[in-house]
C-alpha cells in the first residue's frame, strides 16, 4: 500500500513540475526583456495557462494532503524545520495565484494595473519557483534537526547554502525552458514561434549549467547526491539518457516539430526527477539523527486504506475530466 | 503576543478570510447556473448577461478562495504540529475527498470560464454545475474534518497516542451532520443575501432593471429559502452541543449554574467574576427546552467544569447572540420575499431593506464559526488534546501572524476594489 502512495506521491509531483512548471515559468519568461514580443507573449501566456493553471495547482495539494494523512511524521517535520521557506513559498503562491487571475479578470483594464499584475505575478513565480528549489534541496542535506538547541540550527541552518540556492537557480531554469517548449506550440505566429524556440534552445543550456553548479555544490556538502550517484545505475542512466535527448530536441526544434520538442523536454525533466528519485526513495528527507523513510513514516494501516481508496476512486473522476479539458482547450 | 497567541490569531484570520471566499466559491455557481439555465431555456440576452457578469465575480472569487484555502492547509502543519502528528491520520479522510472534489472543480471551472463557444452550449452548462456540485461537496467534507475536533471518533486514545484508528468512524463522526447542514445553509443564505442586496442597489439605480430584478429572484430564492431552513439546522445544531459539548452550550448561553428549567438570554454579558449574567432579558424555561425539547430539562452551566477548561465567555456568549439575531431576521426578510415575489411586485423600502442587509449573512458566519472555534477551547481536540499542546515550537509567532495579516488585509481590499470595478464597468456597459 505504501508503494501505491509513493507512486501517487513521485506522479503529482512529476505532474506539478511538468504542468505547474510551466506555468511558473511562464511567469519569469515574463520577465525577461522582450521588447518586440511583450505584448504577444503576455497574451500568449494568458490564453495557454487560463483554463488549466488552477488544474494544475492542484497537484500540490495532493501531494501536501498524502503526507499529512498517510505520513504525519514527515509532514510535521517539514513544517516544522523548514517553517520559512514554506512561509516564503506560500506567500508567492498566493500573490502569484491573485495577480494572475486579477490581470486577467479586471473590469477595468487600466494601463497600470495590468503592469502591477504583470511585474507581480512575474517576480513571485520566480520567487515561489526558487523556493521550490531550496526545499527539495533540504530534504536530502542531513541538516534538519528536530533535536537542535538554537533558532539558527533549528529553523536556518537546514535550508541555507550554496546548494539549495543552487537548486533553486535550477529548478528556475528547468521551469523556464518547459515554459519555452511549451509554448512554442501554442504559438500561431511563426514569429513568435522562432522566439520561444530560441529561448528555450538557451534555457536547456541554461539547465545543464546550472545542474553542474548544483552537482559542484553538493560535491562541497558531500549530500548523497554527490556520494551515492555514481554508485546508482538507475540515476547514471537517467542522467545520460536526458542529456542524449539534448540532440534530439536540436534536431525536432529546428524541424519545427512542436508535438515532439514538447514530448522530449518533458522526457528530460521526467528523467532528472526520477534520477533524483532513485537517489532519494524510499527515504522522505535526510535528518542529523539519520534518514526517515516512509515506511518508517506510515500510518496505521486503516489509514492507508482509506487513502489509496480516495486517490483511486478520485482518478477515476480526475483523469477522465482532466483529458476532457485538454481535449477542448489544446486541440485546433 | 505569546506563540500561542500569535498561531491562533493567525488560524483565526486565515480561516475567518477563507470562509467568505468559500462559501461565495461553493454556492455562486449555483446563481450562475441558474441564470445560464433560464438563458438556454428561454434565449433572453438578459440572463446570458447575468451568467457572465456572475461568472467575472466567481473567476476572481474563486482564485482568492484557491489560494487561501492552499495557506490553510499548509498551516495544519506550520501552526499545529502537534495536533497533525496524531489528526492526520485519523481525519486525512475527509481531507482526501475534499481534494478530489476540490480538484473536479478546479477543472470544471477551467472549462466553464474559457469554454463559450468551444463546447456545446449544455454540455458547458453542465461543467458550470459541476463547479457548484463539487465546491459545495467540498465544504461539507471540511467540515466533517473540522466536526472531529467537537467530537473526537474513531480511535482510542491510550497513553498520548492514537490506537486503532478507524477513519470512516472519525469522518462520520457525532457532529458531522449539523455542523454540515448549518453551514452549508449558511452559505447559501449570506452569499443569496449579498448578491441579492447588491442587485437590488443597482435596481434602484435604476439602469438596466430587468436584468437586476431577474439577479434578485434567483439570488434571494436560494437565499430566502435556506434562511427559513436555517432556525430549524441551528435548533438541531444546539440540541446536538448540549449533548456533546455542555461546556460549549453553556458558554453560549451564559448558563453558569446546572439547573432545571434554565433560562434563555436575550442580550447580556456574562460576569465570569460574579458569575452571573447582566443586562440580560431573562426567559425562563427556554434553554432546557431548546436543548432537550423538555422545559423541566436540567442543562449542565458552568459550574460543572473546573475554571481552567471554560472556553471564553465573553467572545463565545455574544458571537452567539449575533448569529441568533441575524438569523432570525434573515428569517424574517426571507418569508417577505416570498410574499412579495407571489405578489410580482418588490416595494422600494423592501429593496432597500436588503441592501443593507448585504453583509449580515457573512457577519452571522463569522460570528457562527467564533461561537464553534473559541466555544471549544482550551481544548483543540475536545477532551483530548489542549490547543497548547498542539502549537509549533518555532518561535518568534508573532511575525508570522503580522506578515499574514498584512497579505490578507492587502487581499481582501484589492478583491473588494476589484469587485467595485466590475460592478462600474457593467454599470457603464448600460448606460450606452
Amino acid at each position: 500500500m505504501i508503494e501505491i502512495l509513493l507512486f501517487f506521491i513521485g506522479a503529482s509531483l512529476l505532474l506539478y513540475v511538468l504542468l505547474g512548471g510551466a506555468d511558473y515559468g511562464a511567469g519569469v519568461l515574463e520577465l525577461l526583456p522582450t521588447r518586440r514580443h511583450r505584448e504577444a507573449q503576455r497574451e500568449l501566456i494568458n490564453e495557454a495557462m487560463g483554463p488549466v493553471w488552477e488544474a494544475n495547482h492542484m497537484w500540490l495539494i495532493l501531494i501536501v494532503v498524502i503526507l499529512f494523512m498517510g505520513f504525519p511524521s514527515v509532514f510535521t517535520t517539514l513544517m516544522t524545520s523548514l517553517h520559512l521557506p514554506m512561509v516564503a513559498l506560500l506567500l508567492g503562491i498566493v500573490v502569484r495565484g491573485c495577480a494572475f487571475t486579477f490581470r486577467h479578470y479586471d473590469a477595468i483594464k487600466g494601463e497600470t494595473s495590468q503592469k502591477i499584475y504583470t511585474m507581480l505575478f512575474g517576480v513571485s513565480s520566480l520567487w515561489t519557483a526558487m523556493w521550490l528549489g531550496i526545499i527539495a534541496a533540504s530534504l536530502d542535506r542531513g541538516l534538519i534537526n528536530p533535536e537542535a538547541r538554537t533558532f539558527f540550527e533549528a529553523y536556518i541552518a537546514p535550508w541555507w547554502g550554496r546548494y539549495p540556492f543552487l537548486m533553486g537557480v535550477f529548478v528556475v531554469c528547468i521551469f523556464s525552458f518547459l515554459a519555452s517548449v511549451y509554448l512554442i506550440g501554442e504559438a500561431k505566429e511563426p514569429g513568435l514561434q522562432k522566439f520561444f524556440a530560441r529561448r528555450g534552445m538557451v534555457l536547456n543550456y541554461l539547465v545543464v549549467f546550472a545542474g553542474a553548479l548544483v552537482f559542484s555544490a553538493s560535491a562541497d556538502e558531500r549530500t548523497p547526491l554527490h556520494r551515492e550517484f555514481f554508485r546508482n545505475e538507475y540515476s547514471v542512466g537517467c542522467m545520460v539518457l536526458a542529456t542524449l535527448l539534448f540532440f534530439a530536441l536540436w534536431f525536432f526544434v529546428s524541424k519545427r516539430n512542436t508535438l515532439w520538442v514538447r514530448l522530449i523536454a518533458g522526457g528530460q525533466i521526467s528523467l532528472i526527477l526520477l534520477g533524483w528519485y532513485f537517489l532519494h526513495a524510499p527515504n522522505a528527507l535526510l535528518t542529523r539523527q539519520g534518514p526517515l523513510s516512509f515506511y518508517a513514516a506510515a500510518a496505521p494501516t486503516a489509514t492507508l486504506l482509506q487513502l489509496v481508496i480516495a486517490l483511486l476512486v478520485g482518478s477515476l473522476f480526475i483523469f477522465p475530466s482532466l483529458f476532457y479539458l485538454l481535449k477542448v482547450f489544446k486541440t485546433k | 503576543m505569546d506563540d500561542l497567541l500569535a498561531a491562533r490569531s493567525t488560524m483565526g484570520f486565515s480561516l475567518g478570510f477563507h470562509i467568505i471566499f468559500a462559501s461565495i466559491g461553493m454556492t455562486m455557481p449555483f446563481f450562475m447556473s441558474a441564470a445560464h439555465f433560464l438563458y438556454l431555456k428561454k434565449k433572453n440576452p438578459e440572463h446570458l448577461e447575468l451568467t457572465q457578469m456572475w461568472m467575472k465575480g466567481v473567476a476572481i472569487l474563486f482564485a482568492v478562495g484557491a489560494v487561501s484555502g492552499t495557506v490553510l492547509s499548509f498551516e495544519l502543519g506550520l501552526l499545529w504540529p502537534g495536533f497533525m502528528k496524531y489528526a492526520g491520520p485519523i481525519i486525512g479522510m475527509p481531507f482526501s475527498w475534499e481534494g478530489t472534489a476540490f480538484f473536479l472543480e478546479a477543472i470544471a471551472i477551467g472549462l466553464f470560464l474559457y469554454g463559450w463557444k468551444r463546447m456545446k452550449p449544455w454540455v458547458h452548462w453542465s461543467t458550470g454545475l459541476v463547479v457548484g456540485l463539487s465546491g459545495f461537496a467540498s465544504g461539507i467534507f471540511v467540515v466533517a474534518a473540522n466536526s472531529w475536533m467537537n467530537a473526537p471518533a474513531g480511535f482510542d486514545w491510550v497513553n498520548g497516542e492514537a490506537l486503532n484508528i478507524n477513519p470512516v468512524q472519525a469522518m462520520f463522526n457525532k457532529a458531522w451532520l449539523h455542523q454540515s447542514l448549518h453551514m452549508q445553509l449558511a452559505a447559501l443564505q449570506a452569499v443569496g443575501f449579498a448578491v441579492g442586496g447588491i442587485h437590488a442597489f443597482l435596481y434602484l439605480k435604476g439602469k438596466a432593471r430587468a436584468l437586476h430584478l431577474s439577479a434578485i429572484k434567483i439570488a434571494m430564492s436560494f437565499g430566502a429559502v435556506a434562511a427559513i431552513l436555517q432556525p430549524f439546522a441551528g435548533h438541531f445544531a444546539a440540541q446536538r452541543v448540549a449533548e456533546l459539548q455542555p461546556a460549549k452550550l453553556a458558554a453560549m448561553e451564559g448558563h453558569f449554574k446546572t439547573s432545571t428549567q434554565a433560562p434563555l438570554y436575550l442580550g447580556g454579558i456574562p460576569d465570569v467574576n460574579a458569575q452571573e449574567m447582566k443586562y440580560g432579558i431573562e426567559l425562563p424555561g427556554l434553554l432546557s427546552f431548546l436543548a432537550f425539547n423538555d422545559f423541566a430539562a436540567e442543562v449542565k452551566g458552568l459550574d460543572q467544569f473546573p475554571k481552567e477548561l471554560w472556553p471564553p465567555l465573553v467572545i463565545t456568549h455574544i458571537s452567539f447572540q449575533i448569529m441568533v439575531a441575524i438569523g432570525t431576521l434573515l428569517a424574517f426578510v426571507g418569508v417577505l420575499f416570498f410574499v412579495f415575489i407571489r405578489k410580482n411586485n418588490f416595494p422600494s423600502w423592501f429593496l432597500k431593506f436588503l441592501v443593507a442587509c448585504i453583509p449580515l449573512g457573512f457577519i452571522a458566519i463569522e460570528a457562527g464559526w467564533i461561537v464553534t472555534e473559541v466555544g471549544r477551547q482550551p481544548w483543540i481536540i475536545y477532551g483530548i488534546m489542549k490547543t497548547s499542546e498542539a502549537v509549533t515550537p518555532v518561535p518568534g509567532m508573532k511575525y508570522h501572524f503580522y506578515l499574514f495579516l498584512f497579505l490578507y488585509l492587502f487581499l481582501g481590499f484589492i478583491t473588494v476594489w476589484l469587485l467595485r470595478r466590475q460592478i462600474l464597468a457593467a454599470q457603464r456597459k448600460f448606460e450606452t
